[in-house]
């Protein structure tokens, strides 16, 4: 056995990778320090001894059988190429290496050279960093955000389980498609490619925020916030963008919804203060009426007289004018209620006005146990109303309409019908029609005037008010025989004159 | 006794309607005296003076309905012709079923008004008239001595004065002499008046 030349041995000690040296017959001629860090022994302690004993127990005969068949009729195994072998520390714990193993030329009987490279650390940083993969694609998945990571490009990288939910796509569907084709509603597209162009090219490491409505696969719209940031590599440039997206869809729909729930309960306050007021006014306005029908009625008296006392006639007239504009003075002040303080004109669907408030009036047939129909000419042209006013004279419409059929109750059914259609002048008309007894001759003339009424409960100010309304937007709330039976009032809306203008 | 003029006294809040319906009352040659509240009215009412009352159910303060209360308490029957507004119908209801003469919503005709104020003078003077007949007879009750008190009563049960000799432990001769004076003192000309009378203040069952 000769001496490692001092060379040799710098370079055995040197390398981090353990070097085992062992005979033709397999045992250990030199051993390296990384060697005996890696095995746990001594190189003393190694040097002669059979190189199996760095194998696990199961294996050390078979090396033995290799190292033989080999000598005897060279079938290499293991010479020449690596390989991963399972092997022994001192203290019985098993690990992997990849192993190298080269005959040293010009020897003989052969020596062989084994470079033992430890992977396991490798292995260990490779789980960890499994585990870590996991661990975050866990994170992801569990963010009630969707998460969606893009290349520069716009090229999807990652999408969470969030995002492939409210897409309503596969994983595979996502990645490697381009983002806008993905996640993004056709029509929001330049919207968000603006967007995302953007994020690239800003300085900022502040998220961005825009909204959009994304696609699902089944062609159904959400509504979705983004926050976008920028990703950027050690030279700030960016290389991809990094999005968290919130679906706002069913909150947007609850703010609606309770948008509008408001806006009916405001309307019916409205209608009821409305009942309230005209109870409040009509005594108001029954003293002046009283205090001028006495004052007349003893004028008249006090002329047939003989010698009429002409003083006191004198001073009643004079109480007949004050009271007259006292009255006048009481209207006004009712008029100025009536008149919204804030008309928001805007140009509407009627139809959707109805269709608002149906839900609303419906509940006022099922009150009187009768139905509410809806006959809607479809397309309409718009017009320009404040939607609630004029929802407020259908609900007063109708709900006269319930009360007329009340006391008729022949078995008939209660029909209330709201009809929209488009006149030959290219207006639009309004009708709310029902089946009861319709109007008497006297009643037809009197209707529409304040406190006439023919209900028993009535204030006779709902029509006066509707009317008014309906005045003040340039039209007239008409009365008319519904056939077969009952009432028809209706009203004509110029429509909306911009399509032509 | 020469009776008092009949008045008709309007109680209403609103300067005009009150003002208004004193007129009309005067233009129909009827005496109106006005007040503003119900507590003007009872601080000066004199109980003897006749007339009827026209009333606003609705006044601040003490309204008409607890003014027909007040005047219920104190006995007084002078009729009550409520004026109303309009939807104060079921305060008319209840205020008939406490004895209101009448109601009438605002605004009427004059002959509504005049009509139902000289029904309801009318019944006052029926009232006052009846009172004032049982008035006299409980007067002249009052004059009667404790014994002639007592025959009354035992000879307008339709006892003869044999019985009521027996019954008083007197003789047939005092008993007729007792029931001379009383005829005489009540003035009335026979038993079957005296009974009248005596059914006339007889507390209603």
């Amino acid at each position: 056995m000769t001496a490692p030349t001092p060379e040799v041995l710098a370079l055995l000690e040197a390398t981090l990778d353990a070097v085992v040296i062992m005979d033709d017959r397999g045992r250990i001629e030199a051993f390296n320090t990384s060697a005996e860090v890696m095995f746990g022994y001594r190189a003393a302690d190694a040097v002669g001894r059979n190189v199996n004993m760095l194998m696990p127990v199961a294996e050390r005969g078979e090396h033995d059988d290799h190292l033989r068949r080999y000598l005897a009729g060279g079938e290499a195994r293991v010479l020449g190429r690596g390989r991963d072998v399972r092997v022994q520390h001192r203290d019985g714990s098993e690990f992997s290496v990849f192993l190298s193993v080269g005959r040293i030329p010009g020897t003989s009987p052969p020596k062989f050279v084994g470079y033992l490279h430890d992977t396991s650390l490798r292995q260990k940083a490779l789980a960890t960093l499994e585990k870590e993969r996991q661990v975050n694609r866990l994170y992801l998945d569990l963010a009630q955000v969707m998460l969606v990571a893009t290349d520069r490009h716009g090229v999807v990288q990652l999408a969470n389980q969030r995002a492939i939910r409210v897409l309503k796509r596969g994983h595979a569907a996502i990645v490697d498609s381009h983002w806008l084709d993905s996640c993004v509603a056709p029509e929001d597209r330049p919207v968000a490619r603006v967007a995302f162009r953007n994020l690239l090219v800003s300085d900022s490491d502040e998220p961005q925020q825009f909204e959009y409505h994304v696609r699902s696969s089944d062609g159904e719209d959400r509504f979705v916030t983004w926050r976008g940031v920028a990703l950027r590599d050690a030279n700030n440039v960016a290389t991809g963008v990094m999005l968290s997206g919130e679906d706002i869809t069913d909150q947007r729909r609850a703010e609606s919804e309770a948008h509008r729930a408001l806006e009916r309960m405001n309307s019916v306050a409205r209608l009821a203060t409305m009942g309230e007021m005209a109870a409040g006014i009509s005594h108001e306005l029954n003293q002046p009426l009283a205090a001028i029908a006495n004052y007349a009625q003893a004028c008249v008296r006090f002329l047939r007289m003989p010698a009429p006392d002409l003083p006191e006639i004198s001073g009643a007239l004079e109480q007949i004018a004050s009271q007259a504009l006292r009255a006048g003075e009481i209207i006004r002040r009712i008029r100025s209620l009536v008149r919204n303080e804030d008309v928001r004109r805007e140009s509407q669907d009627i139809n959707e006005l109805i269709r608002e408030v149906h839900g609303l009036l419906a509940s006022d047939a099922r009150v009187h146990d009768g139905k509410l129909a809806l006959d809607l000419t479809t397309p309409l042209p718009s017009v320009t109303v404040d939607g609630v006013q004029i929802q407020q004279v259908l609900m007063n419409l109708v709900h006269n309409a319930f009360e007329a059929q009340a006391p008729e109750h022949d078995g008939a059914p209660f029909e209330v019908r709201i009809a929209t259609r488009v006149t030959d002048s290219g207006d639009v008309e309004v009708s709310v029609s029902d089946l009861g007894p319709g109007l008497a001759g006297e009643a037809e003339q009197k209707i529409f005037e304040p406190f006439f009424t023919t209900k028993a409960s009535g204030t006779g100010l709902g029509l006066a008010i509707s009317r008014s309304i309906i005045k003040a937007h340039d039209a007239r709330l008409g009365y008319r025989a519904n056939q077969p039976r009952g009432a028809c009032f209706y009203f004509v809306l110029p429509a909306h004159q911009e399509a032509s203008s | 006794m020469k009776d008092l003029p009949q008045t008709v006294f309007v109680v209403d809040d609103d300067d005009a309607v009150r003002d208004s319906l004193r007129m009309l009352l005067k233009s129909a040659g009827v005496h109106a005296e006005t007040c503003a509240s119900a507590q003007e009215f009872l601080s000066s009412y004199d109980a003897s003076q006749p007339g009827c009352l026209v009333l606003d159910v609705r006044m601040p303060g003490m309204s008409g309905l607890e003014m027909q209360h007040e005047l219920n308490l104190r006995g007084v029957t002078m009729p009550v012709i409520f004026i109303t507004g309009h939807g104060d119908i079921p305060m008319a209801v209840e205020a008939m079923q406490h004895g209101a003469f009448d109601f009438l919503q605002k605004p009427f005709r004059d002959q509504e008004l005049l009509d139902r104020v000289q029904r309801a003078l009318v019944r006052d003077s029926e009232n006052r008239a009846r009172l004032r007949h049982t008035d006299r007879i409980r007067e002249r009750l009052a004059s009667l001595s404790p014994r002639e008190r007592e025959v009354l009563d035992l000879v307008t049960q339709g006892k003869a004065n044999k019985m009521v000799a027996g019954d008083l432990g007197v003789s047939q001769r005092t008993v007729e002499i007792h029931r001379a004076h009383v005829m005489q003192k009540m003035e009335a000309g026979s038993l079957a008046e005296l009974v009248r009378m005596m059914m006339a203040v007889a507390p209603s069952p």
